[in-house]
């Protein structure tokens, strides 16, 4: 091993794991003046950034940390419109929640309040007032809620963009077998093409972080299947936001393994397509579909959006969320281990908050105060997270 | 004799009447009807009979309103409406916001 | 859950010879065919009063003849659920049938598959190959089997290999000879230093027949076979198409017909397949050109082969190797021919499509700056994110981004995952889904 001079000055630094988080990460430092070496496995957006929904999405989220940062990742997604970086990628669109029970009638109505308490628009919907909004709805949708400044971006359309944009260096198949330390402090990482040294690490793998970090046993993988539809018409989006059922609200809160649920989402893409999903199946991290998932999750669409009968299902796909065993992100230094950082955790989120968590842990990793607060997301919570060793 | 030859059999493609045999697909008659292009495709493309054998997807048309299907696989059957697969502009358009 | 011993897919000359033979050695199956009837595209019988029998060379005619027999005496042990596409096998190995009879997607379970879905065309883009009036050769024969009728007009046919000779004698046979033949290759000079080739091609004796045949069929019409040729551009103009032609050696030529047959090679279809496997729970075999494309004949023994090979799993014991020869022997044709026909591929301009269904063009691809591997040209360039899931484009763009460094197989636009549905299914067709009940 070689010995390294441990650097004060975080002027190159590697970044493993090209999905959203890692090249948002790796945008701000590059605009910071650090160099930046960009690892994947795979390429860039192959995981859960290749595989969602985009929502970019204040409506959906749990009240607290991480509806206040969805808010601000939201408006930084703005910023980037308006500087350039994202024209054409991000679209402010309403969400559409909708409730086809009392019960979900209630839930909308609690999220609803916590979102007023953040300052977030809301219009709350009759069924009469929905159908008005979105033609051709189901007569099953009892109520719902306008939440008319989310927006959409497709994950993979912003890693391509934020790739572009920051100059890093990408590596694709490189896979990253181990961190290199030396006297106790990580000082790169080891690849089959040899070792790369760097100033500071900064782990945004998804799945494969467990391994790097210690945290295998705190990462939860959550398999969500999807559908595209081809396209309705040849005039673009056929909605003017996506309709998201409260089950999606709910959903979000409830972990338990070996549970899977149905999260109803359609979402009419820009194409004139639509993405239907989603399922939520905790401890699952295959990437295939099955036909049981994928035709109930039609049937349900259709109830709501009948006018999808006239569509076609071209694709089906899976994407992993990665949950963690609080539920929260994982987001900052490694406990133990100095030159190590840490960001992945997202559960679905990572599309809407990639803006925020990229900036903070920019600012980290270059000894800054992190000009997002994201100390409720701390590694630390889960104790030392000491390696394993390879045997 | 073929029974089939004293009955006009036809469809329609956009209200225009089109004849054609009995076991015959809807490619097969509207080529017979001169009828190469089947409505408008995505950029600009047309839509249009290739490969016979369904898999370039360029022949899709929409019976009786439903999911587009491919004209080359689909058996033409009396009364059938045929439209082209993609419509121009939805039946509906969103309502006004508030 | 039907209770078949086998389930085959496709019932082309392989997938009939499958559930034939099978049949013979006291095995019932379940035949999935997306037409309206067996035979697939290579046996596609015509309906109404067609006049005109297609010219078919002796052998194929006599081999399609005894399969059409042999499956006739087959049809008890067999159940034929026609109007239904295949579209893929699911995480939990269901393969899902989308049945457009009942408006609905079935499945099935079986341990033992055999999967005879056929080829897909090779077809180079060219400018204005997507306009209406351009048809595959395959495509052409196609409508030609099924109305007993030539197209009307003017007739061109381009690209390269023997299926255009095959199509140009049967259109000539048929009272509508095309304008020409266009054929990239030079398969009659390089005969003279592909000895080998030639020798190979020789040594079958109805491949001989039937070229001379096409031979004789495009003498008598006067078609010309313009080797060393291509297919520039094609443009729309008042009742047909203009198309422009040149030459290896920069002359150029023009044509004003009403239909433009393209055609370079026919490509195994695996696209999405899961691979072949045999294990002691499963088997699943490949069976026809889907598998290698060797031509109809030895489809149906290859057709036959697999269904011993499933055979044998299930307990049986036979012996495949006359089959074993036979498609050996094809297998030194198709190579033969292979070689003789080698043209290098049309570089597309800038304006030309290559993904069809998402409208994008050579200049579209140009215009992505970091896309360095098959994933990110497919979502963020979105070639082959359409309907024909890159069956038409995949090896167009796989040459393009070889041109920038980046190298992949063209099967990766794909994915790495097996992914289902294969083909577009109706959305209330899969929300209808059910697993199949058992058939008589």
């Amino acid at each position: 091993m070689p010995t390294v001079a441990p650097s004060n000055a975080a002027a190159r630094v590697i970044v493993v794991g090209a999905g959203i988080v890692g090249a948002a990460i790796a945008f701000f430092l590059t605009r910071a003046g650090v160099r930046v070496t960009l690892l994947d496995a795979r390429w860039p957006a192959a995981g859960a950034s290749g595989a969602s929904d985009g929502a970019v999405s204040v409506a959906s989220k749990r009240p607290g940390p991480m509806m206040a940062l969805a808010c601000e990742a939201r408006t930084f997604y703005g910023q980037w419109v308006e500087q350039g970086i994202m024209r054409d990628i991000y679209h402010p669109r309403p969400t559409y929640l909708f409730a086809r029970t009392d019960e979900e009638v209630a839930v909308i109505a609690h999220q609803g309040s916590d979102l007023m308490e953040l300052g977030e628009r809301i219009l709350p919907l009759t069924h009469a007032e929905l159908m008005q909004r979105v033609p051709g709805l189901g007569r099953h949708v009892l109520a719902g809620m306008k939440v008319p400044d989310d927006g959409h971006a497709l994950g993979y359309q912003v890693v391509d963009r934020l790739l572009q944009a920051s100059g890093a260096q990408v590596l694709r198949n490189t896979p990253v077998q181990r961190l290199a330390l030396s006297d106790d402090r990580v000082v790169g990482v080891v690849t089959p093409a040899g070792t790369l040294v760097a100033d500071r690490v900064v782990v945004a793998a998804g799945l494969g972080s467990g391994v790097l970090t210690g945290l295998q046993d705190i990462l939860i993988p959550r398999k969500g299947q999807l559908i595209v539809t081809d396209r309705a018409s040849l005039t673009g989006a056929a909605l003017r936001g996506p309709l998201m059922s409260a089950g999606y609200l709910a959903a979000k809160r409830r972990m338990v393994l070996g549970q899977s649920s149905i999260s109803l989402v359609i979402d009419p893409l820009a194409t004139g397509q639509f993405l239907i999903g989603s399922s939520r199946e905790t401890g699952f991290a295959d990437r295939q579909t099955d036909v049981q998932t994928v035709s109930t999750l039609l049937r349900e669409a259709m109830a709501v959006y009948p006018a999808l009968a006239r569509q076609r299902v071209i694709r089906t796909f899976a994407g992993i969320r990665i949950g963690t065993q609080d539920g929260l992100p994982i987001v900052g230094r490694h406990p133990t281990l100095p030159g190590l950082f840490i960001a992945t955790g997202m559960e679905g989120d990572g599309i809407c908050l990639a803006p925020v968590i990229g900036a903070a842990v920019a600012d980290m990793v270059r000894d800054q105060p992190t000009r997002f607060d994201v100390s409720v997301l701390d590694p630390g919570r889960f104790g030392e997270l000491p390696l394993r060793s390879a045997e | 004799m073929n029974m089939s030859d004293t009955v006009a059999l036809h469809f329609y493609w956009c209200s225009e009447p089109v004849p054609f045999r009995a076991g015959e697909t809807i490619a097969a008659a509207l080529q017979r009807a001169g009828r190469t292009d089947v409505g408008p495709a995505v950029a600009g493309l047309h839509g249009r009979y290739f490969c016979g054998i369904g898999t370039c997807q360029a022949c899709l048309v929409s019976i009786d309103g439903a999911s587009p299907v491919e004209a080359c696989l689909t058996l033409a059957q009396e009364g059938m409406h045929l439209a082209p697969a993609l419509l121009s502009q939805l039946a509906r358009t969103p309502g006004a916001d508030a | 859950m039907t209770h078949a011993d086998v389930l085959v897919i496709g019932a082309g000359p392989a997938g009939l010879a499958a559930v034939a033979e099978l049949a013979r050695l006291g095995l019932t199956s379940l035949l999935v065919e997306q037409r309206d009837q067996v035979g697939g595209a290579i046996y596609r019988r015509h309906a109404g009063n067609g006049n005109h029998v297609l010219l078919l060379p002796e052998h194929h005619r006599r081999r399609r003849d005894g399969l059409m027999q042999a499956y006739t005496q087959a049809q008890e042990r067999v159940t034929a659920l026609t109007a239904s596409v295949f579209i893929g096998v699911d995480r939990d190995g269901r393969f899902l049938i989308d049945n457009r009879r009942l408006g609905r997607v079935q499945s099935v379970r079986s341990k033992a598959v055999i999967l005879a879905v056929g080829t897909v065309e090779r077809v180079l883009p060219r400018e204005g190959w997507e306009l209406p009036g351009v048809v595959s050769a395959g495509g052409m024969q196609v409508q030609f089997k099924e109305t007993g009728q030539t197209p009307k007009g003017k007739i061109l046919l381009a690209g390269s290999g023997p299926l255009l000779l095959a199509l140009a004698a049967q259109l000539a046979a048929a009272g509508n000879p095309p304008l020409a033949v266009l054929e990239r290759a030079q398969p009659l000079a390089s005969a003279w230093w592909q000895g080998r080739a030639v020798f190979n091609v020789l040594r079958s004796w109805p491949h001989v027949q039937e070229a001379a045949l096409y031979g004789r069929e495009l003498w008598r019409a006067r078609v010309p076979y313009l080797t060393g040729w291509q297919v520039q551009s094609v443009q729309t103009v008042a009742d047909g198409l203009r198309i422009d032609a040149r030459h290896s050696s920069g002359l150029a030529r023009q044509y004003a017909v009403q239909h433009l047959a393209l055609h370079d090679g026919v490509l195994p279809n695996m696209t999405g397949l899961p691979g072949a496997a045999q294990s002691a729970d499963n088997c699943i075999v490949y069976a026809g050109d889907c598998r290698e494309v060797l031509g109809a004949d030895a489809a149906i023994d290859d057709g036959s082969r697999a269904a011993q090979q499933v055979a044998r799993f299930l307990g049986q014991r036979c012996d495949s190797t006359p089959l074993d020869q036979a498609i050996a022997a094809a297998q030194r044709t198709q190579a033969a021919l292979a070689q003789l026909f080698q043209a290098a591929p049309v570089a597309p301009t800038a304006n030309t499509v290559v993904c069809r269904c998402e409208g994008l063009r050579r200049s579209d691809f140009d215009r992505l700056q970091v896309a360095g591997s098959a994933h990110e040209l497919r979502l963020v360039g979105r070639f082959a994110m359409g309907a024909c899931q890159g069956r038409f484009c995949a090896h167009t763009v796989s040459a393009l981004a070889h041109e920038y460094g980046v190298d992949f197989d063209p099967a990766a636009l794909n994915g790495d995952v097996p992914r289902w549905p294969l083909r577009p299914v109706s959305l209330a067709a899969l929300a209808a889904y059910s697993e199949l009940e058992s058939v008589e």
